[in-house]
């Protein structure tokens, strides 16, 4: 640990190996999140509670790993969510058709994670194209624990 | 054998060609290079120029035809247009020698004016009704189809070369006469005097007198252009605003505009036929090697949108040019051979580059492109492109 901010909220600045410990997990993520976003982040955590009883909460470094990790199964050319969001997700990214993506963290683009039918559809079309499968719920709850904690 | 020249000379010569004379040939000399230099060289970028200089040229020749019936003596048509017997027996006496000199046009001179006033107007016409049926833009917009607009392109083309033939056989005319006549006829349209007097030997008659005693009415020809101009510039305007057929107005829905345009700028309906909007839209599983798979509402939605308002129901220049599909790659509308011929000029720099990433993004150029427009008035390459 480098001791920078790992993330940061308008709240609550987590920094150092056994802050991260004490924060990790929702709480964190839970205190910026507007309703809307609570509200999907929540319908994902009850899914996979239903699914599996031990579950307890998503995990943001998960969802990073996740986020900025090489995948095989999906496309050559889009073996990364970064290979389009970049490596930065508070910056804008580049759709493979040339179009700007604004940011996917929730702090620097409000919006983000505020339509659930919105959420499914791109995590339906890029796990495809990424994994060349379905992402697990567990995956999209830590992307989302990830990008709304950042 | 050359024929006998004039050889009166007068100290301070005669003025000839008024000062509207004067300014009129010079002024139509500008426009009409103007107009020839945008139109076979300038592209869509002089466009509005090329249009601005079609204008003038109208302008020009109205102003002109009236001065041709109301200006001084040489200025007038019936100076200067002769029966076509008359310029045939003017051009045989040229030929064998010993035709006379006149103070003004000579026949053959007077028969180039009026072709080239002739060629001016069939070419501002065809302009207008080209730009009308091609561009949908202009007085005739509303009146002219793309197939008759494109038709008459073509005669505006090959008037165009006859133009440069005439203008080049003017030139040549004028030249030989000055030789002929040892007289400066270039240096004349510019101070607007002759030096020589016409010959009044071999009992030729006076052919050049004929309108001698004309007396120029500057006072009715300005209010007939006037008058002219009162009626028929709010006419032009009011018929250019009138609305057109053929051209999308409504704006896009804008469920197709939320999820086309989150990866590419968003294709009007306008740029495809349905059977390719259909096909499109039943492979979003694989978009062009991208997931872009729909809910089943939304996907019906917009297949029904953009069937109803395709290619077929509209008369626009894209609607016309990208109705044909590229049968070996069907679903491309950068692979018909409307867009690549239309495309032609632009570097492929220009679509590599970071600020148009792609062919697919036809807003980044075309600043009207989701309307379906596509004026070449609206056409704004960003220049960072150009090395």
């Amino acid at each position: 640990m480098t001791g920078r901010p790992m993330w940061t909220t308008r709240r609550t600045i987590c920094t150092g190996g056994n802050v991260v410990a004490a924060c990790l997990g929702a709480t964190l993520a839970l205190a910026a999140m507007s309703p809307a976003q609570k509200a999907i982040y929540d319908s994902y955590a009850t899914t996979a509670k239903t699914a599996d009883a031990a579950f307890t909460d998503f995990s943001a470094s998960r969802g990073q790993a996740f986020f900025l990790g090489q995948h095989a199964g999906g496309k050559p050319d889009t073996a990364s969510c970064t290979a389009c969001h970049t490596t930065d997700p508070k910056k804008s990214g580049r759709t493979r058709a040339g179009k700007e993506i604004l940011p996917m963290a929730a702090s620097a683009n409000p919006k983000r994670f505020t339509d659930a039918a919105d959420v499914e559809k791109w995590f339906r079309r890029n796990c495809n194209d990424v994994l060349g499968r379905d992402c697990t719920v567990i995956e999209k709850g830590d992307v989302l624990a990830y990008l709304l904690g950042l | 054998m050359l024929p006998e020249r004039a050889t009166e000379t007068t100290a301070a010569g005669r003025i000839v060609w008024d000062r509207f004379v004067r300014l009129f040939h010079w002024l139509l000399v500008a426009s009409v290079a103007g107009a020839l230099l945008t139109g076979f060289f300038g592209g869509y970028a002089t466009y509005l120029l090329h249009i601005g200089f079609g204008c003038v040229v109208a302008a020009l020749i109205v102003l002109r035809v009236i001065w041709g019936f109301t200006g001084t003596t040489h200025a007038r048509f019936r100076d200067f247009v002769e029966t076509p017997w008359a310029i045939a027996r003017y051009a045989g006496r040229l030929l064998r020698g010993g035709a006379p000199t006149h103070i003004g046009h000579n026949p053959l001179g007077g028969l180039m004016i009026i072709g080239l006033l002739s060629v001016l107007v069939a070419m501002v016409g065809t302009g207008v009704a080209a730009l009308g049926g091609t561009a949908k833009d202009g007085p005739l917009a509303s009146a002219t189809s793309y197939a008759t607009g494109a038709a008459i392109a073509g005669v505006h083309r090959l008037l165009a070369f006859s133009l440069l033939a005439m203008i080049a056989l003017h030139v040549t005319g004028v030249l030989l006469e000055s030789w002929r006549t040892r007289e400066n006829l270039v240096r004349s349209m510019i101070t607007g005097r002759k030096w020589k007097r016409p010959e009044r030997a071999a009992g030729s008659a006076p052919e050049t007198t004929r309108a001698a005693t004309t007396v120029a009415r500057p006072t009715l020809a300005a209010a007939i252009s006037f008058g002219l101009a009162a009626l028929t510039i709010p006419a032009v305007v009011a018929a250019s605003r009138w609305p057109v057929l053929g051209v999308p107005v409504a704006p896009l829905d804008a469920v197709l505009v939320k999820e086309c345009g989150s990866c590419h700028s968003v294709h009007h309906p306008s740029l495809a036929p349905a059977s390719t909007w259909r096909s499109v839209m039943a492979g979003l599983a694989n978009h062009f090697g991208e997931t872009a798979t729909l809910s089943s509402d939304v996907e019906r939605r917009i297949t029904q949108l953009l069937a109803e308002n395709a290619a077929e129901s509209w008369d626009t220049a894209a609607a016309n040019l990208l109705r044909r599909p590229n049968p070996s790659e069907p679903l491309r509308i950068t692979a018909t051979e409307g867009w690549i011929g239309i495309h032609r000029g632009v570097p492929a720099a220009v679509f590599a580059s970071k600020s148009v990433a792609g062919k697919v993004n036809c807003g980044n150029c075309h600043g009207d492109a989701e309307a379906g427009i596509f004026s070449r008035r609206a056409i704004n390459i960003p220049m960072e492109k150009f090395p």
